[in-house]
């Protein structure tokens, strides 16, 4: 697979948003000239690969959006064995050369779940406030290790008795300086700032392998 | 197995590790049909053994074991282009698209996954030629036909190669079964321990049996596979 294309892991627990925000990054990715593909891992049905294509009809080709089943283990499907998700990302750069960034959806799952490097660049795991204020306490390497975390849905923090700036000085604390992002993917809040990070973070990682 | 065949060491670890469960082969996301007789109510607690059976003796014995037995003879000779035309035949024996889209992803991943593991080790060279065909898609990439090509490149024996294979598939099958709720922790093993004479019977078959019988004759598994490649929900891609 060609270094020009950057791969995105998005994780993180079921209901945070996670489909919400690759809708809502795909645009942006296009607004900035980048050609984006989407694979989606469903853990029973293609019901998220066909939310996507709905949502962006007319923004993407929904050929470019495909769903890939996880083995019932979406943790195995991105980390242990990749395999199917790595084959699925190359045939759709065959079938689309003009494709340079493939984002990868994982799974509903739980605070475990890691992304394989061999996968994605770039892992971004997803919380969202409903989840409740202790959860960037309770850590987990998708909230520790990630390269960047997402608390999703900041416009519902005070219907679920969250706290958000408890769950944003928890989530800084155990991530040691690496970025947290605040996002409401429904109005766009923060998700021009995850896209800025998700490019930084990329350079970044290019500029190790280079070094 | 005789004593000329009996593999050393090296070659038994080599088998241990591409046929354990762990090995990244893209079998944790297969149900290998079991998914699609589950869905249609075929199979039940009180069958799984016999349908695993079934597809062993009807299925993949005469189509993915004999096809990787007869690539592992050709591709000891480094006859590539014949590997190849058994690569195209197993392929086209392969009746339903969600199955041969499982067996060419797991392939195709599967020969660059070698190529880097087996680099700069007896056999490499070998592995990494047919991952070369296989990238540049000269070849279907069936992951038989790969796994035939790492065991005769590392000097495995070709009985002893089927048998990995098939002991391979059965473990892959009684995952799925225990994801599927049809097993337990328990019942997987003696499922294990019980389909082993089996394997045995199937392995020596497929040694046996010439390249024009590559196939296998299971209409019912075929429309399990078709249905299943539609159905409205599932775990497994195939």
């Amino acid at each position: 697979m060609s270094d020009n294309v950057l791969r995105v892991g998005i994780g993180g627990p079921v209901g945070t948003g996670k489909t919400s925000l690759t809708e809502a990054l795909v645009p942006i990715f296009m607004a900035a000239g980048r050609t984006p593909g989407v694979i989606t891992n469903d853990i029973y049905t293609q019901e998220d690969a066909r939310h996507v294509r709905r949502e962006l009809a007319g923004v993407i080709d929904p050929e470019r959006v495909v769903g890939v089943e996880t083995g019932a283990c979406p943790h195995t499907a991105v980390r242990d064995d990749p395999t199917m998700n790595l084959a699925a990302g190359e045939e759709l750069l065959e079938r689309f050369p003009d494709i340079d960034t493939l984002i990868y959806e994982s799974g509903g799952d739980n605070l475990t779940l890691t992304f394989s490097p061999s996968l994605a660049d770039v892992f971004v795991f997803v919380l969202d406030t409903s989840n409740g204020e202790k959860m960037p306490r309770k850590g987990g390497p998708g909230i520790t290790e990630s390269d960047i975390l997402v608390i999703n849905k900041v416009d519902i923090a005070q219907y679920v008795r969250t706290d958000l700036s408890v769950m944003e000085r928890d989530a800084h604390a155990v991530r040691k300086g690496k970025p947290v992002i605040l996002t409401n993917s429904l109005d766009g809040t923060g998700v021009h700032r995850l896209f800025d990070t998700i490019l930084e973070r990329w350079q970044l990682s290019r500029g190790e392998i280079v070094a | 197995m005789g004593s000329n065949e009996t593999a050393g060491i090296a070659q038994l670890l080599v088998s241990l590790q591409l046929s354990d469960s762990a090995f990244p082969s893209g079998f944790y996301a297969m149900s290998h049909g079991l998914e699609g007789f589950a869905q249609c109510g075929l199979v039940e607690r009180d069958s799984v053994f016999e349908l695993l059976e079934d597809m062993l003796v009807q299925t993949v014995g005469p189509g993915d074991a004999t096809a990787l037995a007869r690539a592992h003879g050709v591709a000891a000779r480094q006859d590539w282009d014949g590997v190849t035309e058994l690569d195209k035949q197993l392929f086209a024996a392969k009746l339903s698209s969600e199955l041969r889209v499982a067996s060419t992803r797991s392939g195709r991943q599967l020969a660059e996954m070698a190529s880097e593991t087996f680099a700069g080790t007896p056999g490499g060279d070998d592995i990494a030629t047919w991952a070369r065909r296989v990238k540049s898609r000269l070849t279907p990439g069936c992951q038989p036909i790969v796994t035939g090509v790492c065991y005769a490149a590392t000097g495995v024996p070709v009985a002893q190669a089927v048998v990995s294979d098939l002991f391979a598939f059965a473990i892959s099958y009684a995952g799925a079964a225990l994801r599927l709720r049809l097993t337990d922790h328990r019942s997987t093993q003696v499922l294990l321990r019980r389909i082993q004479p089996t394997i045995e019977v199937v392995a020596a078959d497929a040694v046996a049996r010439p390249a024009a019988d590559i196939g296998g004759f299971t209409p019912v598994g075929d429309i399990m596979s078709a249905s299943h490649e539609r159905a409205e929900a599932r775990l497994f891609t195939s």
